[in-house]
């Protein structure tokens, strides 16, 4: 079994904040490039890698899209030195007061080391002074000078997480990014098994962009590849302090194959058959309505496409510390792989409702 | 240029009702224009430079929504009182002893019931409006007419002031820059884009229709420098805003750059955008198809969305300069 650990904490370490996936898509593309025969950049910057199929042409594509985009923080304002942010997609303020940050400083071009802070309580309007202070309270300390951060950093100017991965006791990892980065080692463990298996099917890999802000990533490549059939992977809400057993799945129990109305019933049956007949750990999870994943724009892209959603179980989702088991990323790859590998060239014909 | 601004402030064309407007905005640009027309969702589609584009050429989609926000009459009672909706983002303490005027020409007046308290806001619920009928049957108005606010256009010297600024001062932009671009090797479209403050679903269907290599919106964007704004570093007469983020949508970051480098290389002051709430055209167009690279140059405009929006006449002729030097040159994002 190939060792994804170290790809995975490679793209713990970089930021690919949405609209800004560069550095990531960099790291991306240099291990995609001798698994598949072709990459290339969307005209939005989602990475489309395809791995040829064996079938005859014209060939039927599977787009596989798990988002690269990482969620993060804005600069607003500057006063007195210290910066006023906003969030990139969605962040738990819980959270941040204490975490340490990168402060990406457009005007001098550093990487600045900053801490996310929060004034006293005396300071704060009373209502809120002893509480959960809401973004638009906390700001950054990059431990400089007021004229030397007014110099260095402009409104705008990104700021991501500095937490460095750990991996923990258990075959369990935790870091930022994990959502949905370890979507994208589950893709990349796929491209990796289907080196020795044959395939029918063309497969698109897509690392796709903008996930957090707009899906913008996956409506974009998914109408411009116009696969058959689509597959989004994405983090999921495992089972953590206080959670209960209907609303989260077990970690560490394998992927969840999703159920509701953005699933077509008959992908999951075959990904069901294929994980019992395995015998790759699996779990359920029903979506009655948004899945919140790229899987919402491949459905509805261009004319439509059948699409299935794989989630990976994650803790303290949209957080710096999000936690994820490395059994359930190479459970996934494997069952990737070998639905890929299964599709037959007519395939499309027998993708039929039972209503 | 105030004038014509004006002109497109006084006209009344709440969204899905754009015809008066359009007809303005036709008669400016039409003299000035290698196509023009008008799509099935009522966008007018004004073309500058050659249509069929050398390899260098790029396909650029200019867009400025000419809708504005306004009221629809829901119900009409027996005494003639109209109860209405709104359209777009109207907020109940803009409409309290506002006056309206119908796509008709009938002009109203909006009050409330009685409130619990008089310091109270009233909801949309509570409000109504008099066109001084006396009947249903008397009333001049049907269900379903339109309205929009009645303010006149104030000119302050350096700052204006008229209901509609938003977004009759981004098509201001776009008339103006098409006026001044006297060449383009780029196929240029300047899309006068209809029901933007319903869901940017004009630019949505005339980008889908038009596939550009890349775009930006023309539109305003809020204010931090009166009493009580917080942290948000956008003030008027500062220059024309770059959109860096917006509550929808993240600019491209090469689309960005290339704005940037054009207003420093052309000495135009320029501030640089982080708004938290609301959004533009650009984020329709961006998602369109297989993508598009895309911006926003926004007009800092304080109270949007009231009847008095005020911008300030230097940021606007800096914004002409800025929309004509991007468009006047190849580009190479």
């Amino acid at each position: 079994m190939p060792e994804i650990t170290p790809f995975l904490k490679s793209l713990l370490s970089v930021a690919g904040i949405s609209s800004y996936e560069t550095p990531v898509t960099q790291l991306i593309e240099k291990k995609w490039r001798p698994l598949v025969d072709e990459t290339r950049l969307s005209r939005i910057g989602s990475l489309e890698a395809l791995k040829r199929g064996s079938g005859p042409e014209p060939r039927p594509s599977i787009m596989v899209a798990t988002h690269m985009d990482a969620i993060g923080m804005m600069v607003t304002s500057i006063a007195d030195g210290f910066l006023h942010f906003t969030q990139v997609g969605g962040i738990d303020p819980r959270i941040l007061p204490g975490t340490p940050v990168i402060v990406h400083a457009s005007a001098s071009g550093e990487e600045l080391p900053g801490i996310v802070v929060m004034p006293p309580a005396r300071a704060l309007p009373a209502s809120v002074g002893d509480g959960v202070l809401g973004l638009e309270h906390l700001l950054i300390d990059v431990g400089l000078l007021p004229e030397e951060v007014a110099a260095k950093v402009r409104t705008g100017d990104l700021v991501s997480f500095a937490t460095e991965p750990k991996e923990l006791a258990g075959e369990v990892i935790s870091g930022h990014t994990l959502d949905n980065r370890a979507s994208v080692a589950v893709l990349t463990v796929a491209l990796e098994e289907l080196q020795n298996k044959s395939h029918a099917w063309d497969v698109w890999a897509v690392a796709t962009v903008q996930e957090e802000v707009s899906l913008g990533g996956a409506f974009t490549s998914a109408f411009g590849l116009r696969p058959q059939i689509a597959v989004a992977i994405d983090v999921t809400f495992a089972k953590g302090p206080g959670a209960n057993d209907w609303q989260t799945v077990p970690l560490g129990k394998g992927p969840t194959l999703t159920m509701g109305p953005n699933i077509h019933p008959y992908l999951f049956k075959k990904f069901e058959e294929l994980a019992k007949n395995l015998e790759i750990p699996y779990q359920t999870e029903v979506t009655p309505r948004h899945t919140g994943t790229d899987g919402y724009a491949t459905q509805v892209a261009a004319e439509g496409i059948p699409t299935m959603v794989i989630g990976i179980p994650l803790r303290y989702m949209h957080t710096p510390v999000e936690l994820v088991a490395l059994k359930d990323i190479q459970r996934a790859g494997r069952l990737l792989a070998e639905f890929i590998a299964s599709l037959e060239p007519d395939f499309v014909e027998k993708i039929v409702w039972e209503d | 240029m105030k004038q014509l601004l004006q002109k497109l402030t006084e006209t009344f064309s709440p969204s899905g009702y754009e015809a008066a407007i359009r007809e303005v905005i036709r008669a400016e640009v039409e003299p000035l224009a290698d196509e023009i027309r008008v799509d099935a969702l009522g966008n007018l589609i004004v073309r500058k430079g050659p249509s069929t584009g050398s390899e260098q050429a790029k396909k650029i989609m200019v867009a400025a929504h000419m809708d504005e926000i306004g009221l629809i009459a829901s119900h009409i009672d027996e005494n003639g009182f109209i109860r209405f909706t709104t359209i777009g983002g109207v907020y109940p303490q803009m409409l309290m002893g506002a006056r309206v005027r119908f796509y008709n020409g009938i002009p109203g007046i909006l009050y409330t019931e009685p409130l619990d308290a008089p310091t109270d806001t009233p909801s949309i619920e509570k409000m109504f409006i008099d066109v001084g009928a006396k009947s249903r049957a008397d009333c001049p108005i049907k269900i379903g007419e339109v309205a929009a606010f009645e303010r006149p256009f104030l000119d302050l010297g350096d700052r204006l002031v008229a209901k509609s600024m938003d977004d009759r001062i981004g098509c201001l932009v776009a008339i103006e820059a098409l006026r001044a671009l006297k060449s383009t090797p780029n196929e240029v479209y300047f899309v006068f884009t209809t029901q933007e403050e319903v869901g940017t679903r004009g630019a949505e269907t005339s980008a889908f229709g038009l596939d550009p290599d890349l775009g930006f919106s023309l539109d305003v964007t809020g204010w931090g420098d009166t009493p009580g704004r917080k942290h948000f570093d956008i003030a008027l007469g500062k220059g024309p805003a770059i959109k860096i983020k917006d509550g929808g949508m993240l600019s491209d970051p090469r689309i960005i750059q290339w704005m940037v480098k054009t207003a420093e290389a052309n000495g135009i002051p320029y501030q640089r955008e982080v708004l938290l709430g609301g959004t533009t055209d650009a984020r329709a167009m961006q998602l369109v198809r297989a993508g598009v690279p895309v911006g926003c140059i926004s007009i800092p405009c304080r109270y949007v969305h009231s009847p008095s929006e005020m911008v300030d006449y230097n940021d606007v002729q800096n914004a002409v300069k800025l929309t004509v030097a991007l468009l006047e040159n190849s580009v190479e994002l």
